[in-house]
């Protein structure tokens, strides 16, 4: 599994999308992070407000679902997809005659890094560095940084869930067209899970969810109780999700 | 260890209501170049991506290196290089980084091999530059290299000389040749097109909808090609040293049901009758046979063309 994932880190440090998704995260994330951080554009009622961290407050815009879910799915569309019909190198991995479970997780591991680096890293570092050098590097004391590093933590672990459900629609369309649309539509359906007033037991499966869990990471106060629960939920989605795409993985006919 | 690099045992597939193998037995020894002929979709391809692992049978099994087990399968295609329908490569990125990923892929040692292997297919000054530049025939090429990286002791090549230009063809005949012969590679190789593979195989196997209908080796089906007269007197001693001896040829056999092949006078029919009918002995038979290669498997197929 060492050796798929050194490629799979090949490919992706050699990925043209994921460099322009990056280009373009850094770049939005620098302008909005300034703007909020100048007050030219005052946003309210972000979690970081609430953490009396409101120069953090362009990082909730990242945290929306709509807006990672372009970039997971956009990456999961042109990193996995492609390999199945643009190119149709995945038959070369199989060739290889690594295990075709050993060949889902290294694609797994690799784009969730590649997922957590785009969505997450980017964002909250070009926001650290900006506020740094505009001179509020002092609300960075220890506990703020240990509430960013819990939120983003716990965060990083729901978007891993999430990664797995989306690689599996990549490896099922094929199509990174398909993938990039189903993957839209599926947070679309998630939102509207949130908006509208829900039946008990579907309430009780999205309060149970990641998608759940995507919003309430960025609580100021989260008990232990919590805090496991957010990791449960995450690992549990991680697991059960990677098994099933390694099932159907393992049952593909690769054309 | 087994003689076989690869045995199937009544490998069947079906696609909804589509048998594209049915029962397929077929058994490649070490060393051999084993040509797979069939028209297009006749289920070489299907074939091809089942011994391989990108398709699963339907029912039968396949026996690679001798390991049959599901789970051994895996091991044993470690030792199998293969370019299966089109080579799968990165546009964007060089051929040199198209072989580096499937080097990590395959955890081969060293970076060595990849200038030597783009060096052996002919693409060493070509190695920094972008697939997505190549022509179908640079394609093919990096494809057998990238096949051939972790010097495999099986090759299996799906339609090889697609894209290629007469003298494309020539060179990776010849670079076949080469590898079978210094390197003892067994090689699979499948081609719609029948003189494509005929100076290159040392066996063949016949699939036509879905089914092997023939196997033979080359000398078989040179000897089964190669025109002749057929001689039936009703002495066949006495004609073989008429043969001999009024037509000084050594070129002829006596089969063991007294027909006598002759393999020259082709052209020189009436002079053939009149030694053997002038030594008194009586023509029950005589006539030119031997097919073309074409006209054979034609035949094979039941008429239709290959």
């Amino acid at each position: 599994m060492n050796n798929q994932m050194l490629a799979e880190w090949f490919k992706l440090k050699r990925n043209k999308t994921f460099w322009v998704i990056l280009f373009i995260v850094a770049g939005l994330s620098a302008l909005l992070n300034y703007l909020v951080i100048i007050d030219w554009w005052q946003m309210g009622g972000t979690p970081f407000e609430q953490a009396g961290l409101s120069e953090f407050n362009a990082l909730s815009t990242f945290t929306v679902p709509l807006l990672f879910n372009l970039i997971v799915g956009t990456l999961a569309g042109f990193f996995i997809s492609n390999e199945f019909s643009f190119s149709g190198v995945i038959k070369n991995q199989i060739l290889s005659g690594s295990k075709r479970s050993h060949i889902y997780m290294s694609k797994y591991l690799i784009f969730s890094i590649g997922a957590i680096i785009v969505t997450i890293l980017i964002p909250l570092i070009t926001a650290i560095i900006e506020i740094i050098l505009l001179g509020y590097g002092e609300i960075l004391n220890l506990s703020n940084v240990l509430y960013l590093g819990r939120a983003f933590g716990l965060f990083a672990l729901q978007l891993l869930g999430y990664t797995a459900i989306i690689l599996l629609l990549a490896i099922v369309t094929e199509d990174s067209g398909k993938t990039i649309i189903f993957s839209v539509l599926f947070t679309i359906v998630m939102l509207l899970v949130d908006i509208f007033p829900r039946p008990a037991l579907l309430n009780a499966i999205y309060e149970n969810s990641i998608f759940y869990q995507f919003s309430s990471v960025f609580n100021y106060t989260m008990t232990d109780g919590e805090v496991l629960k957010s990791i449960v939920i995450a690992l549990m989605t991680m697991i059960i999700v990677c098994i099933c795409g390694i099932a159907i993985f393992n049952k593909k006919e690769i054309k | 260890m087994s003689e076989y690099i690869l045995r199937t045992h009544q490998l069947s597939k079906k696609y909804r209501n589509t048998l594209a193998l049915a029962d397929v037995n077929l058994s490649i020894k070490k060393g051999e170049i084993y040509g797979l002929i069939g028209q297009n979709g006749a289920g070489k391809s299907t074939l091809l991506r089942i011994v391989t692992g990108l398709a699963f049978p339907s029912s039968g099994s396949i026996e690679l290196f001798g390991q049959d087990d599901s789970s051994m399968l895996s091991t044993a295609q470690k030792r199998t290089g293969a370019i299966i329908e089109s080579p799968a490569l990165f546009p964007n990125m060089t051929a040199y980084e198209n072989v580096e990923v499937y080097r990590l892929q395959k955890g081969i040692p060293g970076r060595d091999g990849i200038k030597q292997t783009l060096e052996l297919v002919g693409l060493g000054s070509t190695a920094k530059k972008k697939v997505k530049n190549f022509s179908l025939e640079m394609k093919q090429r990096l494809g057998l290299a990238i096949a051939l990286l972790s010097d495999p002791e099986f090759l299996i090549l799906d339609e090889p000389t697609n894209g290629l230009d007469p003298t494309g063809i020539i060179e990776l005949r010849e670079l076949i040749k080469k590898l079978n012969r210094e390197k003892g590679l067994t090689i699979l190789i499948s081609s719609h097109i029948l003189s494509e593979l005929h100076q290159l195989a040392s066996r063949y196997g016949i699939v036509h909808k879905g089914k092997i209908l023939e196997e033979i080796s080359a000398k078989e089906l040179d000897e089964k090609c190669r025109q002749h007269l057929r001689i039936k007197v009703d002495q066949p001693a006495k004609g073989a040293t008429i043969l001999e001896s009024t037509l000084s040829t050594p070129d002829f056999e006596v089969m063991p049901d007294g027909t006598i092949k002759l393999y020259s006078y082709l052209d020189e029919i009436r002079k053939v009758s009149k030694a053997l009918t002038n030594s008194n002995l009586v023509i029950e038979h005589l006539s030119q046979n031997g097919d073309s290669l074409e006209s054979y498997f034609s035949r094979i197929v039941g008429g239709d063309r290959i």
